[in-house]
């Protein structure tokens, strides 16, 4: 308790709460811009954290990564363009949902789930950071092999007239994840000897070109200039009734539990978070078919699920000393400059850090939410803007954020290509969405599944059944394959037997 | 036209006058404007060490030392850089066994023979390590009993093709033991595979575990390198005198500096060693001071050029 009197101790002065809020600001404006990323707008805050005191430097780091978790979901909304990789499975119903005309649900949706999941992790970070730390450590190759796994077998139920399609797509995202550098012999694979693509496709050229570049390829298809309805979307972008949001509180507690624990596991991390609760609302629900249609709670799971990572993604690096992730890992460098290293004795020697962290979030989620209803009362004149000048910014900014990524010139080429085909997938009905997940969840997959089979000495059967949890993730991966599978049976029969 | 072709001249003239002077006046006065020093990520280990440096310099040198960050492409971006900036001292590389590493395992056409080296001015301790549960006190202990049980303990070792991957390797070779390498995505996720049991032992940068060390969670076997204030026993001292890793952090200059401009910089740079602020960094980074100058520090790139080569079975 006198410790977090502590760590409030440590919030309670002008510095820290400006420092937090122009960290939330700075995090939610580079989250909303594709290609920057939580972890690029950490770095190019670094150098202006150096003069300041290292527990003010970090809790405006923590502000920062809190807000690009949630600025992600805005363009992802707004135009099918996820801002960060963590937003990606919001794009599935979130841009529908505007479509559909409800983007202001969808929006303040967004941002409600986001406040949630990021105070949920603030709480869980507070009372469970221990306890957590535990089960980060339970999870080893072959429990992140099926976690993965897990995950990967929603493709199963994505392609909506054939569950094949699913699968090929899927399995295509697979096959792009091998290219680039093998994790394990150490040599560029599948690379026809470009150098260029040595290090692999990168995920944001590769997610712009499938989401965002496609959906404008296909919506100039559709377009014609002289139709008046389609100058400017009609769209309703009040701000709905808390009723309306607050229903979803039972998927956010969910959510944010994944969101919590998986953010807990190094490797996992904000995408694979989203990704896995958004294919367990879809799976669990009554009515499958509505997500990827506009079914709100395709928003609200994994935007509350990527904002409590931010909580769980404390845990190794302030328990452990370890950063699990890129932005955690960036936190871990402004500590060190500061000659302050984390880990377990760092409660004991400087628990202003620890604990002004664990209050940081607290306050950053509630500054978020003030940030967002700018931010989104800003970004909704996008809606106003007439097609061809939407086309114009959207395919400029895609196009500028795939190379401001990396710098690399060569994120462009693959974004632009990566758009031609996800043009020609929806065109063929197989399921971009598939791609992308076999792209972000194949090489967890394939890494861990490699170092699991070298644990157990190329046993396949050892690497299923080598704990209880792998034993779990096998039985859920299982029941989403066959589920989907024995669907058309399931009607067909309750069909024979009404008629 | 006339008229033009005699300004011509005259200006020939004057550039060859100018381009013959200024070697010498640049090596007089040199340094006379500021330098810059080049890490290729933001807030990692190596920029910290690059800034901390440049602070360290501050006052020591007539001119600023500044640290900048060209990212992207796993490195080459920054290397490619400073590789064909101008060889006048003025742009330096920050760089550590990775820039060995990197170029080979991801065939790139930059390499360190593209640069002369300044100075390498630390190693970065490594160490085999446990979890503190582990039964094991000691390296003897560990590999008796892989001996025990041939193929049973695992052993991870970071990245593939990283320098600690290699030493592993070859630790395990010299000792005669049968023992599976897992290569991890980074020392990170090594310490945690061993912290939760997935993996019997790991070798990493003592840096990178120190605070779980002092918080009772893991345990040290035996270190490469002889870490000044601790009591570890080394791997020589184990029996093992053949494996050696120096995980260095160095600067390198563009191929062709003046040597006189080299011998400068390496001349600041050992001052800095002694700088208060300096000196509380490394040693609460627990980094191994080991100052190389010039061609000595270019020699050890060459041998671990050699040896990652053949561990990798690339020529």
């Amino acid at each position: 308790m006198e410790n977090f009197l502590i760590g409030i101790n440590a919030l309670c002065s002008f510095d820290a709460l400006l420092a937090i809020g122009a960290g939330v600001i700075w995090g939610t404006v580079g989250g909303m811009i594709p290609g920057i990323n939580g972890t690029i707008a950490m770095a190019l805050l670094l150098p202006f954290t150096w003069g300041m005191e290292p527990h003010v430097a970090v809790m405006m780091l923590g502000g920062v990564y809190c807000g690009a978790e949630y600025g992600g979901s805005i363009p992802a909304i707004l135009i099918g363009t996820p801002g960060t990789n963590a937003a990606a499975a919001t794009v599935f119903d979130g841009y529908e949902m505007h479509k559909k005309g409800e983007t202001g649900l969808a929006l303040y949706l967004s941002l409600y789930s986001s406040v949630f999941g990021g105070l949920f992790g603030a709480i869980a970070l507070i009372f469970l950071a221990i306890p957590l730390a535990k089960i980060a450590l339970a999870f080893g190759p072959a429990e992140y092999f099926l976690l993965a796994l897990t995950g990967l077998s929603l493709i199963c139920s994505l392609g909506e007239d054939n569950i094949f399609k699913g699968i090929w797509a899927g399995l295509f995202g697979i096959l792009l994840s091998t290219v680039g550098f093998d994790p394990f012999a150490g040599s560029p694979r599948f690379t026809f000897g470009l150098d260029d693509i040595s290090d692999g496709f990168e995920m944001v050229a590769l997610m712009m070109g499938l989401f965002a570049i496609s959906e404008v390829f296909r919506q100039i298809q559709s377009f014609d200039i002289h139709d008046p309805q389609i100058q400017a979307q009609k769209s309703d972008t009040s701000m709905p009734k808390w009723s309306a949001l607050h229903k979803f509180y039972k998927v956010n507690i969910i959510s944010s539990i994944m969101g919590v624990i998986i953010g807990a596991m190094p490797g996992a991390g904000a995408t694979v978070a989203s990704f896995l609760s958004y294919s367990w609302f879809k799976k669990s629900s009554k009515d499958p078919d509505s997500f990827g249609k506009g079914n709100p709670t395709g928003v609200a799971a994994p935007e509350a699920a990527n904002n409590a990572v931010t909580g769980g993604a404390m845990v190794p690096l302030l328990a452990l000393g370890i950063p699990g992730s890129n932005s955690t890992a960036i936190m871990l460098g402004a500590l060190m400059i500061h000659n302050v290293k984390p880990g377990p004795m760092l409660f004991i020697d400087h628990p202003e850090i620890p604990y002004g962290i664990f209050s940081s979030m607290f306050v950053a989620n509630i500054f978020m939410f003030f940030v967002g209803v700018a931010c989104i009362k800003f970004a909704i004149r996008l809606t106003s803007i007439s097609k061809p000048a939407l086309f114009a910014g959207i395919l400029t900014l895609v196009f500028t954020g795939a190379y401001a990524f990396n710098s690399e010139a060569v994120d462009v080429l693959v974004a632009f290509l990566c758009g031609i085909l996800g043009f020609a997938m929806r065109r063929a009905k197989l399921p971009h969405a598939a791609t992308v997940l076999g792209f972000v969840l194949g090489f967890i997959m394939e890494a861990n599944l490699r170092r699991a089979l070298i644990l157990t000495k190329g046993n396949y059967w050892n690497v299923f059944t080598n704990s209880s949890i792998t034993l779990a993730l096998t039985l859920i991966v299982l029941i989403s394959i066959f589920l989907p599978l024995l669907k058309p049976l399931r009607k067909k029969f309750v069909v024979s037997k009404t008629y | 036209m006339c008229r033009n072709r005699k300004f011509i001249a005259l200006f020939l003239v004057a550039a060859s006058l100018i381009v013959c002077v200024a070697p010498f006046q640049a090596e007089a006065a040199w340094p006379e404007k500021r330098i810059e020093m080049i890490w290729h990520s933001a807030g990692s280990g190596g920029d910290i060490f690059l800034r901390s440096l440049a602070k360290a310099m501050e006052g020591k040198v007539p001119v600023p030392v500044i640290v900048n960050n060209i990212t992207g492409a796993s490195g080459a971006n920054s290397w490619n850089h400073v590789a064909r900036s101008k060889p006048d001292g003025y742009t330096i590389q920050g760089v550590s066994s990775t820039f060995i590493a990197s170029p080979i395992v991801n065939n790139m056409k930059v390499s360190f023979r593209d640069f002369d080296a300044v100075a390498r001015m630390f190693v970065d301790a490594v160490a085999i390590y446990v979890s503190a549960e582990s039964p094991y006190k000691t390296l003897g202990d560990f590999i008796e009993d892989a001996k025990k049980r041939p193929g049973e303990l695992s052993i991870t070792g970071g990245t593939a093709g990283n320098i600690e991957f290699i030493a592993t390797r070859q630790l395990m070779k010299e000792a005669g033991v049968n023992v599976s390498v897992v290569p991890f995505e980074g020392g990170g996720d090594g310490v945690i595979a061993v912290l939760g049991g997935h993996v019997t032992a790991g070798v990493g940068e003592f840096a990178e575990m120190s605070s779980s060390v002092d918080g009772g969670k893991i345990r040290i076997l035996a270190t490469f390198n002889k870490i000044p204030g601790f009591d570890y026993q080394t791997v020589a001292e184990a029996g093992f005198p053949q494996v050696t890793i120096e995980k260095f952090r160095g600067l390198i200059v563009p191929k062709g500096t003046p040597k006189e401009v080299i011998a400068t910089l390496a001349g600041y740079f050992r001052a800095a060693m002694d700088e208060p602020g300096f000196k509380t960094y490394y040693e609460s980074n627990h980094l191994v001071p080991a100052f190389l100058e010039g061609e000595a520090f270019y020699k050890v790139m060459e041998a671990q050029d050699k040896a990652i080569r053949e561990s990798l079975g690339k020529k």
